[in-house]
This record gives structure tokens, sequence and C-alpha cells, in this order.
């Protein structure tokens, strides 16, 4: 029998070889943690994510930008993936080399591609690829027979013509043969982004950088345009079509465009310089857009009927034209002494245009030129002198020069507008010139208080050279603006920032009232002012008093608690008898953040946001009205109202210690634009029939979003994540009234374009695979 | 010509102002001279800093400023200061509660230094290139430090990847992150474009730190298709893009400050139907109206005809109407 002691003893025995060979195995795992976690921190983590996710719904809206427009399925994958000998600098390590390859949204129209490899402080080279769809409109409609981003859009030959009848509901198309022939498009553009990159120091001083960039563009937007028609038109050729009559096309991007960047880099103990060219070339596939019209004047021409072998008007349009612009830069900088420093910065750029005309169907005669070899001379520079007197005040003087010098000729071009008037229009090629002055002090006064004054002067030019006939191209040749600025910093002990500012800003603008600009016609000899009212100035030109106000507060309450609140004021007050007088916008916006605990937090926001603009007008009277004074009895005013406010709530906790990860986000937004328009002159303004006076319906959107991401660590090389998100927009805009069928004014083609609503859920499920 | 003259005065007076100042040196790579920026050299600080620390001091060696074998790599006392203070007077073994003495150069919220002193640091090594106009730009005198947006001790600096850079800047630009939600908007929250796609932090010659020198030749960087020059010519389009749109988001497609036919009433009062009041019966019969509505203020209003309103380049285009 064995004693109490022997047990003991045993136990004892027992226990110091399991503690040594506890030892023994627990002190190398123990290293082996200790060097997970130092490789953790010192060494890239790659990843691999793959799954699939959800869609509830199909829409444009919701998938303008993020490639999930479609209901169904997706593939969701992403990666990142990265090493090279630099991440060994811990461990001693003497490379440099570091490379990495992403990717992300690989499973969507969304998705992006990038590597990288680099020789840290010799040489780097990446690639990029980046595609994105913009999705525009999955309901609007047309009869017109073309793919989109094709330029050519015609009608079925038994669509048939149509007139306009002159009550809107009792305007219907044919059921058979023109209601049947529309069909819905998915309008949208894609870009693809193919982007190479390379760079190289010569020595710590002299580098050089090298950008490429080729953007392609292909699909669509939604553009309007007139179609033409009258009698003077069908002098020309066998026109039938409406005047004016506004066709919504799928107007082709066919476009690619190069960019170049070249830059070659040097910096020495004093001073640095860049000197490089940047280049972007633009090319349109198509010269024109072409589409035919099947939209009838009232009186005067025979129609065909739907069903029948009809012909019909065709329209040719321009489309964007082939461009080049090259530009060669200079900028440097140079330290006098550790406290006073001059930068300054040159540019030299010239943007050509020499695209062929479009088709000159609508030319009168013959034309001055069939290119415009289009020239614009782009010059910039500037200069600023800083200087730190003392650690506490700061100074600076810059000047800033800009100038577009529209070097192309001017001419004149005789044709019949759509309308069906015979036009003579002469090009007026703008340019213009700004100067900018800037001085500012900034004082500081203690460590906690900082108060900065800055004054700016900023003097403007605008011509045309050489227009036919001498004539004045612009309403405000020239314009000065002197701008004040104050703003006062506070720090109000260790947890609260303060800041207020003031500015005020007077624009002096020249005017001329004998200037002629595209929008009159200049075969009216009479025509000044642009055409417009005496006494009307378009509101960028017109001379302006602006003050604004903003104030902003950040307050650490506690080591877990903070806040932050800003607001801003501004008005602007014109000096115009007709045109926009005054504007103001307001904002405030606060922000709260309470971390509960080291991997927990949550935050929430509120901003508000308000904008309004008063304008008055002249009466319609007889066309063209120019130097007419309207009588102030014959003034309506226009107000636009804006509001926009949104909320916020964000929360991030981690649960079982660290393994599983909850993020949410909460938002509610609601945007609202609204415009009021007062006739005292008109009593019947707002009889049903005219409607000219009050209110337009609102355009309102309202947003709210949920979404919540979870993801629960496997083990230390594996998590699965799951993602729902859930989107609700409610939108109602008046601007797709006048495209349905039987509510479109009586010289447009109906597209039945619906303001975007949608209510979307997305369910994503995906495991990441993460190593080092 | 006067204002240049004003401009001269000023900078010979400036000029003059930074001889006399000439002995304030800042922190202008200074102290980073003396300092030991190998790795033995920053085990002074990493034997405590080590990956038990609560802050991953450690990750920098993932970042470029832990490349030791890229000569210009710094080391912690290049930044952060010889810190003697900090580094000899610690707590005697066995101490409780005992504190270190401080750090030479601390960055962030906590800093002695002010965002100015503590972005010199940065610049003793980063200038030139992108950096060029940062004195006396927009962020350098509105109390932002290089730190205010980038995290050095990391391998991925939010700010510096196109998906998240945004959170980095809307912490101080909440109007715009409101903006950004709006019906009309740039791709930023859908993480396709970067804030810094347009906008220079560092400082820049363009207004608005515009990574151009003006606002129409930054927004067309990507809209080359407007670029031009057409033959006719739309004069605020040639002049400030920001004359009908705004940049960050609108409730008006596409990011319009206004809508048709009210955004040009505001510059035109002229063109026919430009002189007509406008109101319900911009939302035709659907609004109310019981005539047949005109094309004039329905829709896309103006620009229902006159289409191509960034300008035209066909010759029967001088109405911007081809």
């Amino acid at each position: 029998m064995k004693t109490r002691n022997e047990k003991l003893q045993r136990s004892a025995l027992s226990l110091a070889v399991h503690g040594a060979l506890a030892a023994m195995f627990a002190m190398p795992l123990m290293v082996m943690a200790a060097d997970d976690e130092v490789s953790v921190l010192t060494r890239p983590t790659s990843s691999v994510e793959v799954g699939v996710a959800g869609v509830s719904e199909k829409s444009a809206k919701f998938g303008e930008y993020n490639g999930l427009n479609d209901s169904g399925a997706y593939g969701i994958a992403n990666f990142n993936i990265g090493g090279g000998s630099a991440y060994d600098a811990y461990d001693g390590g003497n490379g440099t080399l570091r490379w990495e390859m992403n990717g992300r949204d690989l499973g969507t129209t969304s998705r992006e591609f990038g590597a990288s490899v680099s020789s840290q402080g010799s040489w780097d080279v990446r690639i990029g690829y980046d595609e994105l769809r913009h999705n525009v409109s999955d309901t609007y409609q047309t009869p017109l027979q073309g793919a989109m981003g094709g330029n050519n859009f015609t009608l079925p030959v038994t669509f048939g013509t149509f007139n306009a009848q002159t009550n809107p509901s009792a305007r219907t198309l044919d059921a058979q043969y023109q209601l049947g022939a529309f069909h819905t498009e998915e309008v949208g553009s894609t870009r693809k982004n193919t982007a190479f990159g390379a760079g190289f120091h010569f020595s710590r001083q002299l580098s050089i950088r090298f950008d490429y960039n080729h953007l392609d563009q292909s699909g669509a937007k939604l553009q309007a345009f007139g179609n033409q028609g009258g009698a003077a038109y069908a002098t020309i050729a066998s026109g039938i079509g409406r005047a004016e009559a506004v066709s919504v096309l799928m107007a082709p991007t066919n476009y690619k465009t190069d960019t170049f960047s070249l830059a070659v880099n040097w910096v020495g103990d004093k001073g640095y310089l860049t000197a490089g060219y940047f280049g972007s070339i633009f090319r349109d596939g198509y010269d024109s857009l072409s589409w035919q019209n099947a939209m009838l004047q009232t009186t005067g021409f025979t129609g065909c009927a739907p069903g029948g072998a009809c012909t019909y008007q065709t329209n040719v349009a321009s489309t964007a034209p082939d461009n080049q612009f090259h530009q060669l830069n200079l900028s440097g900088g140079y330290a006098f002494s550790p406290s006073t420093k001059l930068v300054g910065g040159f540019s030299y750029g010239r943007n050509t245009q020499n695209d062929s005309y479009a088709s000159a169907v609508m030319q009168v005669g013959g034309l001055p030129q069939t290119s415009l070899d289009g020239s614009v001379v782009t010059t910039h520079a500037n200069l600023k002198l800083t200087n730190r007197t003392t650690k506490d005040l700061s100074l600076s003087a810059g000047i800033k020069y800009n100038e577009r010098d529209n070097q192309t000729t001017s001419n004149t071009y005789n044709y019949v507008e759509i309308a069906g008037g015979g036009y003579s229009g002469i090009s007026t090629p703008y340019s213009n010139r700004k100067a900018q002055l800037e001085l500012a002090g900034d004082y500081r006064i203690g460590k906690k208080q900082s108060l900065r004054l800055a004054y700016e002067h900023e003097y403007i030019k605008r011509w045309c050279n050489n227009v036919v006939g001498g004539a004045e191209c612009v309403a405000s040749p020239s314009s000065d603006e002197d701008k004040l600025g104050l703003t006062y910093r506070l720090k109000a002990g260790d947890n609260v920032k303060l800041n207020v500012g003031y500015a005020y800003a007077k624009r002096n603008a020249e005017f001329n009232h004998l200037y002629k600009a595209n929008t009159g016609n200049y075969a009216v000899a009479a025509t000044i002012n642009g055409g417009d009212y005496a006494g009307y100035l378009a509101y960028p030109y017109a001379s302006r008093t602006q003050n604004i106000v903003k104030a902003g507060l950040n307050w650490q309450a506690t080591e877990r608690l903070d806040f932050g609140v800003s607001g801003r004021y501004s008005f602007d007050e014109y000096e115009a008898t007709l045109g926009v007088q005054d504007g103001s916008s307001a904002s405030f916006n606060l922000d709260a953040t309470y971390t509960y605990s080291e991997n927990a937090s949550v935050s929430a926001y509120v901003s508000w946001q308000n904008s309004e603009r008063d304008l008055s007008a002249g009466a319609a009277g007889g066309v063209p009205a120019p130097s007419v004074t309207v009588a102030p009895t014959n003034v309506f005013s226009n107000q636009l109202k804006q509001d926009g406010s949104s909320i916020g709530l964000n929360t991030k906790h981690a649960f079982l210690g660290g393994k599983l990860e909850l993020l949410g986000d909460l938002s509610y937004s609601l945007d609202k634009s609204h415009y009021s328009t007062q006739v005292p002159y008109l009593a019947t303004c707002g009889a049903t029939g005219t409607l000219t006076c009050g209110d337009t319906p609102d355009i309102k959107a309202e947003l709210v979003a949920f979404k919540l991401t979870g993801s629960y660590r496997i083990d230390k090389h594996a998590k699965v994540a799951l993602v729902y998100l859930y989107q609700n927009l409610t939108s109602s805009d008046y601007y797709y009234n006048g495209y349905q069928y039987g509510y479109t004014p009586n010289r447009v083609m109906p597209t039945n374009e619906q303001a975007p609503n949608y209510e979307v859920s997305f369910l994503g499920a995906s495991y990441v695979y993460s190593f080092q | 010509m006067k204002h240049w003259k004003k401009l001269l005065i000023v900078c010979a007076a400036i000029a003059g102002l930074g001889q006399l100042g000439a002995a304030y040196a800042g922190n202008d790579g200074a102290m980073a001279s003396s300092a030991d920026r190998s790795l033995k050299g920053d085990q002074v600080c990493t034997e405590c800093h080590d990956e038990n620390d609560n802050k991953a001091v450690l990750a920098v060696y993932k970042g470029k400023h832990g490349v030791k074998a890229d000569g210009r790599t710094p080391g912690c006392q290049t930044c952060h200061g010889a810190s003697e203070a900090h580094v000899k007077n610690g707590p005697k073994k066995g101490e409780v509660g005992g504190k270190r003495g401080a750090v030479d150069v601390v960055f962030g919220a906590k800093s002695t230094l002010s965002t100015r002193e503590q972005s010199e640091v940065c610049a003793g090594c980063h200038k030139g290139d992108k950096r060029t106009h940062w004195t006396a730009s927009q962020h350098d005198s509105g109390d932002v430090s290089c730190v205010s947006c980038h995290t050095n001790h990391t391998h991925q600096d939010k700010v510096l990847k196109k998906a998240t850079q945004p959170q980095v800047c809307y912490t101080c630009h909440k109007e715009q992150r409101a903006e950004g939600r709006k019906m009309s908007h740039h791709p930023v929250a859908e993480g396709k474009i970067a804030c810094s796609d347009c906008h220079n932090p560092h400082g820049s010659a363009g207004p608005k730190l515009l990574k151009k020198n003006t606002l129409n030749e930054t927004c067309f960087t990507c809209h080359a298709e407007k670029r031009g020059p057409f033959l006719w010519e739309h004069q605020a389009a040639t002049e400030d893009c920001s004359n009908c749109h705004t940049p960050h988001g609108s409730n008006i497609s596409p990011l319009l400050k206004s809508r048709a036919p009210f955004l040009c009433t505001e510059c035109h009062d002229g063109p026919h139907n430009s002189k007509v009041p406008v109101a319900a019966n911009a939302g035709g019969t659907q609004a109310g109206l019981t005539a047949v509505p005109s094309e004039n203020y329905t829709g896309r209003g103006c620009m229902n005809c006159h289409s191509v309103i960034h300008g035209s380049n066909h010759p029967a285009g001088a109405l911007l109407h081809r």
C-alpha cells in the first residue's frame, strides 16, 4: 500500500515533469506568439475575399455608380496581396522592393484592378484599370431605332407622323403603330480607365515621373434636341418637321481621352523645382448625331398615316469635337532663410480643335471654313513670398495671373435656325484674363489664440479677338473685386477649439450695354445688351457685395466623448435693376462621437443646409425688345429656396473578444428645391390655363439607408463576413411631367421617363482569407 | 499698374523682415541631422514601444518610413526628436506610478507644438513637387498639420486610399459630406473618385486648392469633351463651370445649381421665352396646367432646344441648338 507521502512525492515529481515539458514547449510557443504579433505589426497582411451577393430590385438609380443596377446575384471578389524585401526592415533586412496587387468589386461593373512594384528611393512602376458604369435611366422610352451608343436613330417606316393637339389629355398616339413602337432602353455610359505610371530617382535630389491614362467612354447620355422646321427650312430641303419639336435622344459618348504627364523634380537644400509637361488628347468616335422626326407642323404639311410607308425629316447635330491640350509647367521654391520663402510657377498651354464640321444641311450659303482651326492659349503665373519673422507672426504676399486667349478666327455663318427663320451668326471667341493680389498675415496671441487677416484684389478682363464687325461681345469687359477676411482661433484649455471667421467682398463690374452676344440675332441691327432688357445683368458679371460669417467649435468633453459644431452663413447682394437681386446660404452641422471601449464607438451627425436666390425679370414684350427699360410695374420676381437635411448614426462594436465585429450605419436625408414666381402686373397668372405665377411643385428626394456589416473571425487566417444594405429612395420631380405620354407639350416626343424611386435590399456573404 | 507697385513694396518689406528673422530657424530638419536613423538607433524607442505597446508603433516598419535601406528614411528620433527627457528620465526600477519625461516632438492633438511647427518637421524632407504651395496655403493657415490627415504608423494610410479618403476629409468638411448624399453627385461615396482627384490638399496655385490652375482646367481633366474650343462658345461655360454647376452634390441633376429655365434666367432675359414668367406651368398639365404646356420650360426647359449648352461646333449652332 502506498503511503500518502509517496503519492505526494509522485505528484510533485509529475508536476515538475509536466512543468518542465510545459516550459520546453510553451516557451517557443510564447516566442512564436510574440513573433506573430511582431509580424502582424511589421509585415503586410494580404487578403482574398470571395462571396456572393444578391440585389432585390432592379434600379438604375440605386446602381447609378455601384454596378448593382440589376436584381439578382453578383459575385463578390476583392483582393489585396503585397510583399517584398522592404518589409524585412524590422528584421534587419536591407531590401527596398515592395510589390502590391489589388482588386476591388471585381464582380460588378464598378470593378478596379491595380498593381505596383517599387524599389523605394530608386524607381516605381504601377498599372491600374478602373471601370465605372454610370447608369442614367432604365425608364427612358423611344420609338427611335438604333442601339444605345450609336449616332443614327431612325423611325419605323410605319410609325407615321402626328400633329399636336390643343388638349393635352386628348393628344394620344396611335396605339398600334406609334405607342407600340415605343421601347424601353437602359441608358448609361461606361468609363474604362487604364493607367500606367513610373518614376525614377536619379539621385536624392533629382527624380522623374511619367503618368499615362487612357479613358475610354462608351454608351450614351440623354440629351434633348429641337427638330428643324418651318417654311424657310423647306426652301433648303424637303422639311416637313414641326419647328422646334423636341426629341430626347441617347446622345452617344463614344469618347477616348489620352492624358500624359511628365515631370522632372529637383530638390536641394534651399530650393526645389519641378518642370513638367501635361498633355490631353480627346477623340470622339463620331462627328455628328442624326435622327428622324415624326412631328409635323400643325398646318401646311401633309403627314403620313401610321401604318403607311413613311419618310421622315432627318436632323443632324454636332457631337463633341476632337481637341488637344498641351501644357508646359514650371514651379519651384527657394528659401532665402529658414523664415523667408519664395514659391512660384508658370504654365503655358495650347488648346486646339480642328474637327470637320458636321453636315451643313441647314446652311443657306457656303461656309467660310470647313473646320474651326480653333486655338486657345492659356497662360498662368503665380508668385508667393512668405515670411515668419517670429514664431508668432506669419506674412504672405502673392500674385496670380491666368489668361485664356482665344485666338480663333471670328466668322459669319448664315443658316436657317430650327424655328425656321434665317440667322446670321457671328462667332465670338471669348478670352478672359484674371489677375489676383493676395496679402495675408497670421498672428499668434500666446499659445491659445491666433488671428488671421487676409486681403485679396481680383481684376478680370474679358474680350473677343477680331470679332467680325468689331462688335463688343461681352456684357462686362472688366471687373475689380476686393476681398477682406478675418479669422480668429481660440484653444480654450486642452479640450475646446473655436474658430470664427468673417469675410467681406465687393465687386465693381464695368458694364457695356452695347454688347452683342450669340443669344441676339446679329441680323437685327438694333440689338443691344445681348438682346436683354436695359438694366438686366447676368449675375456672374454684375457688381456684387458679399458677406460671409462662419464658426466652428470642437469640444473633447471627456476622453471618450467629443462634439463638433460648425455653421456658415453668406449673403450676396447684386447691383442690378433686373436679374439676380440677392442670394443667401446657410448651413449647420453637429457631430458627436462616443467611444465607449477600445473597439466600440457610436457617432451621430446632423447637417442642415438652406439657400435662397431672388431674381427680378421684365415682362414679355415685343421680340426683340432690346433698349427697352421695363417699367417697375411690369417686373416679375422668382425665388428659389433649397433645403437639405441629413442625419446619421454609425456604430462599431466588437464581441467575443474581438472575434465578432459589427458595424452599423443608419442615415436619412431629405432635400427640397422650390421655385416661387410672383407676377404682380398680371391678374390672370394664377388661372389654371396659365399658372405663370405661384409655386412649382417641390423637387424632393428622401433617402433612407441602413447598412449592417458583420464579420466573424474563424481563426487567425479566416473570417466570414455578412453585409446587409437597405436603401429606400422616394423622389418627386416635375421635370418628368412634361415627358409623359399624353402630357407632353405639343412639340415633344414623350419618353415616359420616371423620377427615380426604389426600395432595394442587398445581401452579401463572403469568406476572407488573410495571410502574411 | 498701381497694384504691381503695391505688391513690390509689400514683397520688399517682407523680404526685409525675413533678414531680421533669420535667427529663427524653426524645426527645419535641425534635429533630424543628428538622429540615428538606423534600426539600432530606433531601438532606443522600440525596446519599450514594442509589440505589446498600446499604440501600434512598430507598424511604422510596414510603411515607407520604416525602410532602412532607403537612405532618406528617418529614424524615430528624426521626427520625434532626441527626447532625452523621455529616454533617460524614466521611472526607476520597481517604482510604481512613475512617469517618464516628455517626448520632444509629439504629433496630433496632444502636441505642445503648434500645427505649423508639427508640419515643419515633415516639411524638412517632404518639400517641393505637390507640396510646393503648402506654406500659407488654406490648410497651413487653417490650423491643419500633416498628421491631421495622415497616419504614419500604419501600412495603409486611410487618406491615401481612394475608397477611404473622403472619410478623412469629411472630418472637417461637413458641408461636402452632406452634399455628397444628394441625388446628383460625383461617385465619391461609391469610392470611384477621391477628393484628391480634383484637389491638392497640400496647396495649389488654383482656386479652392484645386490641382490645376483654374476650375475649368480641373474639370476638363475628366470632361475633356467640354473643353473645345468650340465654334460657338457659351461665355459662362468657358469662364467658370461653377456658374451653373456645383461640384459636391445637388438636388438638381446633373449637379446643377438651379433648374432650367430659372437657371438660364439668371443670365438671360432677352431670348424669346426667357422673358416669360414661369411657375407651376413648369410642371405641365400634371402640375395643374390645363392648357398645352410649353417645351420652353417643361423637362429640360431651355435645354430642350439649346442642347449643346457647353458649346457647339456645328456651323448652324450659334444658338447652341446643334
